[in-house]
């Protein structure tokens, strides 16, 4: 039996794959995305969640900034669920003096970027945190965005329209048939063939046209990040200096979150990228210039992505290499037709980089199909947010999925089982139906499970045994499922709390030993 | 306010030591700051100090120790949060039974791990890495971690073990010795 053969297979369920994807099925390609994990398993899940304005690159990198406003301006819109509009602040210190203001003020204009200088005792009333001590602010249209919405918006929009989601199938290789790449072989030795191949894994893209014989230098760039208890500040605080460590605090929900580092590490490490103490030190003692009370502040976790950079030079540590994005047409570059890669750019920018890989896969089959990913809105960000009677249960879970709350059915238990976010029985029932939702983790991504800050201290048992029981064929085996889900969780979260375990975090963390009766 | 004996903690390890030795005819006073992992709950050790009470063990709830005058090697009293600076609570020996850092019997930051009322020797790593174990199951070192006390339990402070300071519960590092509240009856009965 022969499978379908696909105009494109995109193989990565970041936000570069699912966009891609999304804008493939938009152009009427017959589309599979494929993707070894769950969605966003990679950088797209371990990032800020910084919606840029641009502002942070406009010194350095005018089209970087460029780009970034404008996909700001796109993701706003087709995007609003996904988007909360913060705005940003940039602020000077004594020691940063105001020359640099000056002049990012008006790279930012020339850019297109409105950035407004505005008094600093302005900036203080506006977000009292930030240390009082600075001598200048620049008010800019930063945002926060959620990652994990925005990939879910996607996939959901490109299964709309058509195009096959395939999870938790790992590629391990491509097919070659004389010289052209004609598709990928999954680890369960299926073939399945496609007219053109983009590769959108993000560092792991490497590894996977190596194999195929074409060599991209690609570099992993680690960021660590701390996520704090709760909101410090409602905009994005970030340093008015040169790009460097721990200079930007974001909101996201009801936590904030503190990055970042930049350092190149072992390609063989980015399957188990963890934040080290020494690294939230660092983030510390560079986070409390931007607000003071970060020392005083309880911290829940840390965590750490790789950023999927692409070099000539190898050398260096990362944060002077271009965060461009980077399109590879590997028919003209290295005499393989069939593959295409799309890496580099960052989360504001992956609908342009989708566009940018779609014309070319569009190119090379022949469609002159035109991208109409700016202009329609993604699932849940389409219109008017349902309203309901009795709005209490529901209000978080249309903050999460927006105009998609309409497909959850609240029959199914209104109950809230995740207090801190407010997840109820319905929503992991809609989870586990609307994307395949196999264990915990998975639940945290789609539905914010246990990210808020008691980390699932207080709701994990019972929101295991929801999922259990939505899984198992039987009782006997929910429960043993159920006792798997709450160890898998622990220990996941234990790897974000080791590298923060003092003050607070010891405290909770001897209470969590006791709560689980683990003895020394 | 002289007693017989000053107990530190109001959780299993202090109410357990206070029971032995109201028994024994002492008068005990029990500086009990509130939440408690030994004991679960509220009812429990509401319960447990109330029985203490009704046998004329002072229970000072929801205060804390906040200093202790040391001289030649000796605690002379301690101060707590409710009661001020200007009154000292007196007795022959202590027992610091403050449980670890969910019950602040323990304090920490990024670098250091102390206790708080005594300035005691506090046993735990150096470097912060070796302070846990990357499996969450596996036995965690900071478990271990606690007081440093010799071989009559006595706590050490400055690298000398106080002469009347004992130390009881999670407080204790692990393979360090815990009060013996008979010993200790027997030790200082009818003495003042």
């Amino acid at each position: 039996m022969t499978s379908k053969e696909y105009d494109v297979i995109i193989v990565g369920g970041g936000i570069t794959g699912a966009a891609t994807a999304r804008d493939c099925a938009l152009r009427g390609l017959s589309t599979l995305l494929i993707e070894r994990g769950d969605i966003c398993d990679g950088a797209s899940g371990r990032n800020h969640g910084l919606l840029h304005s641009g502002a942070r690159y406009a010194v350095t990198d005018r089209e970087g900034a460029e780009e970034c406003i404008r996909e700001n301006r796109i993701l706003r819109r087709i995007a609003s669920n996904c988007v909360e509009p913060t705005e940003g602040l940039f602020i000077s210190l004594p020691e940063d003096g105001l020359d640099y203001q000056a002049n990012f003020i008006a790279k930012c204009r020339e850019a297109g970027i409105d950035a407004q200088a505005i008094d600093p005792a302005e900036a203080l009333r506006l977000e009292p945190a930030i240390n009082p001590r600075i001598i200048g602010a620049v008010k800019v249209p930063d945002a926060s965005v959620d990652p994990f919405r925005l990939v879910d918006a996607h996939i959901l929009d490109a299964q709309r329209h058509g195009a096959d989601i395939k999870k938790f199938t790992a590629v391990a290789c491509l097919v070659k048939e004389n010289g052209r790449v004609v598709g990928v072989k999954t680890a369960a030795g299926e073939v399945i063939r496609s007219r053109e191949v983009v590769l959108a894994a993000g560092i792991w893209t490497a590894g996977l046209a190596r194999e195929a014989g074409v060599n991209i230098g690609m570099m992993p760039s680690k960021g660590a990040l701390v996520i704090f208890g709760h909101r410090i500040a409602n905009m994005v605080i970030n340093r008015c200096r040169k790009p460097a460590n721990a200079d930007i605090l974001v909101p996201g929900d009801v936590v904030s979150v503190l990055g970042t580092t930049s350092d190149k590490v072992p390609i063989e490490s980015c399957d188990d990228m963890r934040a080290t103490p020494a690294e939230v030190d660092l983030l510390l003692r560079e986070g409390e210039q931007l607000v003071p009370s970060l020392a005083q502040t309880r911290i829940i976790r840390a965590y750490a992505g790789v950023r999927p950079l692409v070099v000539a030079d190898p050398a260096g540590d990362g944060r002077n290499v271009s965060r461009g994005i980077v399109l590879l047409d590997h028919e003209e570059r290295d005499g393989v037709p069939g593959l295409i890669t799309i890496t580099g750019g960052k989360l504001t920018t992956s609908r342009l980089m989708a566009e940018m890989a779609t014309d070319l896969v569009c190119k090379k089959v022949g469609s002159s199909a035109v991208c109409r990913t700016a202009e329609l809105p993604l699932p849940g960000s389409e219109g008017r947010k349902p309203s309901f009677e009795d709005p209490f249960v529901e209000r978080a879970a249309i903050g999460r999925h927006g105009t998609e709350v309409s497909r959850m059915d609240f029959g199914k238990g209104g109950e809230i089982l995740c207090e801190c976010e407010h997840v109820t029985r319905a929503e992991i029932a809609y989870a586990v139906e609307h994307f395949g939702v196999r264990n915990i983790s998975d639940l945290r991504r789609h539905t914010r499970i246990g990210m808020g800050t008691c980390q699932g201290s207080f709701c994990i048992r019972s929101v295991a045994g929801a999922l259990a029981e939505i899984l198992a064929p039987d009782p006997e085996s929910a429960a043993r499922l159920a006792d798997e889900f709450v160890s898998q969780y622990r220990q996941e979260r234990w790897k974000g709390i080791t590298p923060v375990l003092w003050g607070d975090t010891l405290r909770e963390a001897e209470y969590m030993q006791k709560v689980n009766g683990n003895e020394i | 306010m002289r007693f017989d004996a000053v107990i530190i903690g109001g959780g299993y390890a202090g109410c357990t030591a206070a029971g032995i030795l109201s028994d024994a005819g002492m008068k005990v006073c029990v500086v009990s700051e509130g939440l408690s992992l030994s004991v679960s709950g509220s009812k429990t050790p509401y319960a447990a100090q109330s029985a203490l009470q009704k046998r004329g063990v002072t229970i000072l709830r929801g205060d804390r120790a906040v200093g202790a005058k040391v001289e030649d090697g000796r605690v002379l009293g301690i101060t707590t949060r409710n009661l001020g600076p200007g009154t000292m609570l007196e007795a022959p020996f202590y027992i610091l039974a403050t449980g670890k850092f969910f019950s602040r019997g323990l304090l920490s930051d990024k670098e250091h791990i102390w206790e708080p009322v005594f300035g005691a020797d506090v046993e735990y790593g150096a470097d912060r890495t070796s302070w846990f174990d990357e499996d969450f199951s596996a036995p965690q070192p900071f478990m271990g971690f606690g007081v440093k006390t010799d071989s009559s339990a006595r706590v050490y402070v400055g690298g000398k073990a106080l002469e009347n300071l004992f130390a009881t519960g999670d407080i204790v590092a692990k393979g360090c010795k815990e009060a013996n509240v008979t010993k200790l009856i027997e030790d200082y009965a009818g003495r003042e």
